[in-house]
């Protein structure tokens, strides 16, 4: 039987992390996400910088690398113990962590398709996190001013004004979160099908 | 044996037959998830805490202990901080190492012969002992149902 405490594919936006608290999984409340810092290169993100809970929380010196997240879902986000946080400037250089921020870029197919700009990076959450796709304000390709979600392959080029996708992506776009897990399983299985020339023809 | 029936329940010196203490709350330790650790209350002196393995019997009507000398303060900072109402595992929030909320602790079933925790008793399930991670001041913290479904990430 599967227990109404399994979470097999939680999709939330990076954006939705701020102000999650931040657990050990000895119980004790460490702190609250306050942003999330992206790394230079490949669009991913290099951790969390953080801030104390309540009324007079106080930014803070630490911060939650990537890999020391134990899991991530809708009530915290867990780490093993706080010996893994680390000071904040070793997370990402401040320079860097703009050029590899993603927000405002422009997502292009590697074409030369613009579909749009994002707006905030998918993560999936449960047993660690994985960025997984970017919501775009749509531009005249997908229909201008429409939100929709876009699908991300494993590794990714980005600049930190463009953002190359393979133009197969285009076919797994979706309207909401609740869709979307199974688009980005079905673009990830076509790439390593390597069948990216089909959708090629196909959004042209 | 669960702990909404066995709060307040007295606590018995065998040695002289009287009671000297209450039942005022259960510390629970992980790994195996056990009572650790009784706090105590009405006691004579100045230590609140029982430790289980000083626990002689634990029955239906009283706790008892060989003699009222085995309840002690504090031994260390962590006995210290376990030493208050906010150790208490009822009413704790309940989270899985995935960081879902499972709600709130109502209520704990244990083996009244080993002190080991045998349910965790929420008001949406019952999780058993083993499943038990961690617990602090914030949250109790258990493993996924591993009779359910696992993300590979």
């Amino acid at each position: 039987m599967i227990g109404p405490d399994e979470t097999s594919a939680l999709l939330l936006r990076a954006r939705e992390l701020t102000g999650r608290p931040v657990v050990t999984l000895g119980g004790e409340l460490e702190a609250e996400i306050k942003d999330v810092v992206f790394e230079s290169d490949g669009g991913r993100i290099a951790g969390f910088t953080l801030r104390n809970q309540g009324l007079f929380s106080r930014a803070r010196k630490d911060a939650l690398p990537w890999d020391a997240v134990h899991g991530v879902g809708r009530a915290a986000v867990m780490i093993r113990d706080v010996t893994q946080l680390v000071p904040a400037p070793e997370l990402a250089p401040k320079k860097q962590a703009r050029k590899g921020d993603v927000l405002a870029d422009r997502v292009l197919t590697d074409s030369g398709r613009d579909l749009g700009t994002v707006v905030d990076v998918v993560l999936q959450g449960g047993a660690g996190l994985d960025v997984v796709g970017y919501e775009v304000e749509a531009g005249e390709a997908l229909g201008t001013g429409r939100r929709v979600f876009i699908p991300l392959p494993d590794t990714v080029s980005v600049s930190g004004e463009n953002l190359i996708v393979p133009a197969s992506a285009a076919d797994f776009v979706s309207d909401d979160l609740a869709g979307f897990g199974a688009a980005v399983e079905g673009f990830r299985a076509r790439l390593r099908g390597g069948r990216d020339e089909e959708a090629d023809d196909a959004v042209q | 044996m669960l702990f909404s029936d066995a709060l307040r329940r007295d606590v018995v010196s065998t040695a002289t037959a009287t009671r000297v203490a209450r039942v005022a709350g259960f510390v629970v330790a992980a790994g195996p998830a056990r009572v650790a650790l009784l706090r105590l209350g009405k006691v004579t002196g100045d230590g609140t805490l029982l430790a289980w393995e000083d626990v002689q019997g634990f029955g239906s009507d009283a706790a008892t202990v060989a003699d009222a000398a085995v309840i002690r303060g504090p031994r260390d900072e962590e006995e210290e901080r376990l030493d208050s109402t906010a150790s208490d595992i009822l009413g704790k929030r309940v989270l899985t190492e995935r960081g879902d909320e499972l709600g709130e602790i109502a209520d704990v079933d244990f083996d009244p012969e080993t002190g080991a925790v045998v349910t965790f008793i929420t008001g949406k399930e019952t999780i058993v002992g083993d499943r038990l991670i961690g617990h602090g001041s914030y949250a109790v913290v258990v493993s996924v149902d591993r009779s359910g479904r696992r993300t590979t990430g």
